[in-house]
């Protein structure tokens, strides 16, 4: 089974918010130079779920990463061929930034179609820097395949067919999909397994694929921001303020009566 | 938010793409699992069950990282090796004990001085986790002064008797195999003495002020018997088990380093938010002034190891300089512990912040794999040419 893996570089999401900054005037976030990018998580999990297909029959499945950004950190992108991947391509261009789900949905699908042969597609739920959760959908569409988003668990069944528990709101469903498809992986899949040392020395020896627009067939001035389908009309960062107001009174019972009073001036009750 | 590193001199624009994926995913290990189970392994005296972590560690590489895939090591480089050291020793020195003592003091002599059938037996499954060694050459009576060994080893037929007594060693109660060294007629040797034999008793040392997270103890050989090919057929003389200590003492270079770095950023954060005076205490001149310092000692030493590292790998380092780092990381780890736990008050001295433990586990590695003093001799007798140990006084 060809699988393919999209994964995406992000802010490290566990920097802390004193870190974080916006470059307002332009509607961007800014990389901090003391924060490390990562591998989006919810995309390590998308690399786990085809791992554990290819865990069953190692010569018979191959997983080929696809990472779309710019300057993009080698230390970072090439984790999934440590834990396992077989292959990287890199869609690395200036071109790319700043693109919305559209955009990089479009640049993921021509290049998906450059490669040519796939039976399964995973993508993470949604990535931790803007959580729109609509790469992966909207890959799918643009490749005619069917998608199964928010997956716990995909099972490669006899005759080709892929069972996949997807997470709904009191449980999961399970459902059954013809390949060619995409799955979106949800953290409810567990925990990514680590890279290994043996991992990390054979993917040293592996040099990533790397491809600019006009390798996709795409125009370098249709593509990232160029290509967006949304506009951000204002990026801020939300100001919290926390108010303590003591209701004090000489007994439990005037306090709870002068409590409930005060939340229904303010309309909480 | 997970530690993002010190790195005052770019000193990662000198590493390779997959130096910084080793140490990233050491760092994950070891935050993930290993530093919730620290605080209170050191406060008990309970060590963390490396039979459980060993083979965890194992399938990730951490174990002999520098042992060759034909003897189921990774065969990574000397810097990869370093920085594992760097970011074990960062949650907390006993556990890179337990790395160091691994790769360097019971792989490394089965490797250079074992026979084919004995690296055959125990490099694969050591590097896997599954059998975990020890290395006994400090005794009660011997420290520093290796030469007067008084364990000793007779042949008597084609078997050799043991008898003797090992202190101070990492691994001790819980190692399936102990790398014993003993006075011979054919000199030093180096003998593998394994779990249950007759006579060889392990035992754990307790009441320890250092090194509480980690397996520390003793091996009493009394009459242990064992056959001719229990010794290591290559060992000769004091220069094999010297030979490993230098391989140790390399991991320790760097492993101090990320104990400093740990006091470091503890400090850096605490000062960063603690108010007296209506003001951050980082605001004070005073404050400063230590953090400084040890940012600065620490990016000294983390030049120090990182060209270390490079001549180990293109096979130039000399021991007099591994030496040099050990000596010197190893006291910029003490002077960081200390300012740390200074700048952090009346916390500093609890559990709760690392910089206490830190400091006290660094008292050991001060004193073991050489001394800070016998390391300044070592140096001192390299530039100068006279021997200033004052044996024969």
């Amino acid at each position: 089974m060809n699988m393919i893996v999209c994964c995406k570089q992000v802010l490290d999401p566990e920097a802390a918010p004193s870190t974080f900054k916006l470059d307002a005037a332009n509607n961007r976030m800014v990389q901090p130079p003391e924060i490390k990018p990562v591998v989006n998580p919810y995309d390590e999990q998308a690399v786990e779920a085809a791992l554990r297909i290819k865990d069953k029959d190692k010569a018979a499945n191959k997983i080929t990463i696809i990472s779309l950004g710019n300057n993009l950190a080698r230390d970072v992108v090439k984790k999934p061929l440590s834990m396992g991947a077989d292959e990287l391509i890199l869609l690395e261009d200036p071109a790319f930034e700043g693109g919305d789900s559209f955009a990089v949905a479009s640049a993921l699908a021509a290049a998906i179609k450059k490669v040519g042969q796939f039976d399964l597609i995973f993508c993470g739920r949604q990535e931790s820097e803007w959580d729109d959760g609509q790469v992966g959908s909207g890959l799918a569409e643009l490749l005619g395949i069917p998608s199964v988003t928010i997956a716990k668990k995909a099972e490669v069944m006899d005759g080709g067919k892929v069972k996949v528990e997807r997470i709904v709101a009191d449980g999961y469903q399970v459902l059954e999909v013809s390949t060619p498809a995409l799955i979106t992986v949800s953290n409810e899949l567990g925990e990514a397994r680590y890279a290994t040392l043996k991992g990390i020395m054979a993917a040293s020896k592996k040099q990533p694929v790397v491809w600019k627009p006009a390798d996709i067939g795409m125009d370098a001035g249709k593509v990232g921001a160029a290509a967006r389908k949304s506009k951000i009309v204002k990026l801020f960062q939300p100001v919290k303020e926390g108010k303590c107001d003591i209701v004090s009174a000489d007994s439990p019972a005037e306090a709870a009566s002068l409590l409930a009073q005060k939340l229904r001036e303010n309309k909480v009750i | 938010m997970k530690f993002q590193g010190v790195d005052y001199y770019c000193i990662d624009d000198l590493l390779s793409t997959e130096e910084k994926m080793t140490r990233k995913m050491t760092r994950d290990f070891m935050e993930d699992v290993i530093k919730p189970l620290v605080v209170d392994a050191f406060h008990s005296e309970q060590p963390v069950e490396m039979r459980k972590f060993a083979p965890q560690m194992g399938e990730l590489g951490l174990i002999g990282p520098f042992i060759p895939r034909e003897y189921g090591g990774p065969g990574s480089s000397y810097v990869a090796f370093g920085l594992i050291s760097q970011e074990i020793e960062r949650v907390d020195s006993s556990m890179r004990s337990f790395a160091a003592v691994s790769a360097g003091l019971v792989m490394f002599p089965i490797w250079q001085y074992g026979s084919e059938e004995q690296k055959m037996k125990w490099l694969p499954a050591m590097a896997r986790g599954e059998k975990i060694g020890c290395f006994g050459l400090t005794e009660p009576n011997v420290g520093s002064d290796v030469s007067s060994l008084e364990t000793v080893a007779a042949k008597k037929g084609n078997k050799w008797i043991i008898n003797g007594a090992k202190q101070w060693i990492s691994e001790a109660s819980i190692a399936d195999v102990a790398v014993v060294w003993a006075k011979t007629s054919q000199g030093v040797k180096g003998f593998l003495v394994e779990r249950g034999t007759p006579g060889f008793e392990q035992k754990f040392m307790s009441k320890k002020g250092s090194m509480r997270a980690g397996d520390v103890g003793e091996l009493i050989l009394n009459d242990v018997t064992v056959a001719e090919d229990s010794m290591l057929p290559k060992s000769g003389g004091l220069k094999s088990p010297l030979s490993c200590l230098n391989m140790a003492r390399y991991g320790i270079s760097w492993g101090a380093l990320g104990a400093a770095m740990d006091c470091y950023e503890t400090a850096l954060n605490y000062t960063g938010e603690r108010k007296q005076f209506r003001a951050p205490i980082a605001s004070f001149q005073l404050v400063q002034e230590k953090l400084v310092t040890m940012l600065i000692e620490i990016t000294k030493g983390q030049l120090l190891s990182y060209q270390l590292g490079r001549l180990m790998d293109a096979g130039k380092a000399k021991p007099t300089q591994i030496s040099m780092a050990k000596k010197n990381n190893v006291g910029v780890a003490r002077m960081c512990a200390r300012t740390a736990r200074e700048l952090l008050g009346a916390n500093g001295v609890s559990l709760e912040y690392s910089p206490i433990r830190h400091m006290a586990n660094i008292e050991s590695v001060y004193t073991y794999e050489g001394t800070d003093d016998i390391h300044t001799l070592i140096i001192g007798q390299d530039i100068t040419g006279i021997s200033a140990f004052g044996g024969g006084r």
